[in-house]
């Protein structure tokens, strides 16, 4: 096949018609469209207010936490000897949570 | 808006919210769109479907249509990248011999059979072609040949366009290769 006849063949398609109803059709979803309820949009007031709440929330408990700082310690005095097996407590209860994450993965994952 | 392009008045019509506006732009142009989307599937069902997608599209966008080109170089443009996005989603079609659409174009006797099997082989196998070189292919003859407004409708430089249809119609020749009159029929069914 020679490049003219490539050329001749693709020059001379006939196009295909459409249905006798098609702009029938597209103007009935034009107004279908049309008469469907808007599209809900996002609620940016409503988020903007709650990350304006959480911040307040967030600042107030720093607040509160530093005032409290001399009560604080004064509560965790008796958990002073655990500080020199701070390390390995830290590690088992790493261990533990993640053992109960695998046990209850599956059961997480099946209720899906 | 350029003040010589016909579809200047319906556009204002439709922006202004006249459907009857719109309904113009879809009778001027639904001959344009399917016949388009035809040839990027070679299906009727699939090639009305797409166009109905094509002008729902321009009804949604046509807000943002500035004027800044023609309005047919906007829509082919939608009605392209429409095609492209719906075969790159779903694959092409499986292509399949219309008995219907095979004569119903026959235009005189010394048009064969199987010269119009021939050509008709040819054009699905543009649809094989790499994307790049099947949307060049395509958008190049279905503007007749008018390089310019082919490349403002794939947003590519003319020159781009060039390399683009020289290398698109290597390739479709080599695959067509096979393809002589009385080979036709063998290779429909291979297509």
């Amino acid at each position: 096949m020679t490049p003219d006849d490539l050329d001749r063949i693709l020059s001379s398609e006939d196009d295909l018609a459409p249905s006798s109803g098609f702009a029938r059709n597209v103007m009935a979803a034009v107004r279908r469209r049309d008469a469907a309820p808007p599209a809900l949009r996002f609620p940016w007031l409503r988020f903007a207010a709650g990350v304006a709440a959480s911040g307040v929330m967030a600042a107030a408990g720093t607040v509160l936490l530093l005032r409290s700082a001399p009560a604080l310690a004064a509560m965790t005095a008796p958990l002073a000897p655990l500080a020199t097996v701070a390390p390995e407590l830290g590690w088992a209860a790493a261990a533990a949570i993640l053992s109960l994450g695998l046990a209850f993965a599956p059961r997480l994952l099946a209720r899906r | 808006m350029p003040q010589t392009d016909p579809d200047a008045e319906f556009v204002a019509r439709a922006m202004a919210g006249d459907p009857a506006g719109f309904e113009a732009i879809v009778e001027r142009w639904q001959h344009r769109i399917v016949g388009l989307a035809w040839r990027f599937c070679r299906d009727r069902a699939t090639a009305e479907d797409l166009a109905q997608e094509v002008f729902l599209k321009a009804y949604r966008s046509l807000g943002s249509f500035r004027g800044d080109s023609a309005f047919s170089t906007w829509l082919i443009s939608i009605a392209v990248n429409t095609c492209r996005s719906r075969l790159r989603a779903e694959g092409q079609p499986l292509l399949s011999l219309d008995p219907e659409r095979l004569f119903a174009t026959a235009r005189s006797p010394l048009c064969s059979i199987e010269e119009h099997q021939r050509a008709e082989a040819v054009r699905r196998a543009v649809l094989t072609l790499p994307e790049r070189y099947r949307d060049a292919i395509l958008v190049y003859y279905f503007e007749e040949k008018d390089l310019a407004e082919s490349a403002r409708v794939l947003g590519v430089a003319e020159g781009t366009l060039k390399a683009q249809l020289h290398r698109g119609r290597e390739l479709l020749r080599r695959r067509c290769a096979s393809l002589d009159p009385l080979a036709a029929g063998a290779s429909m069914e291979e297509l």
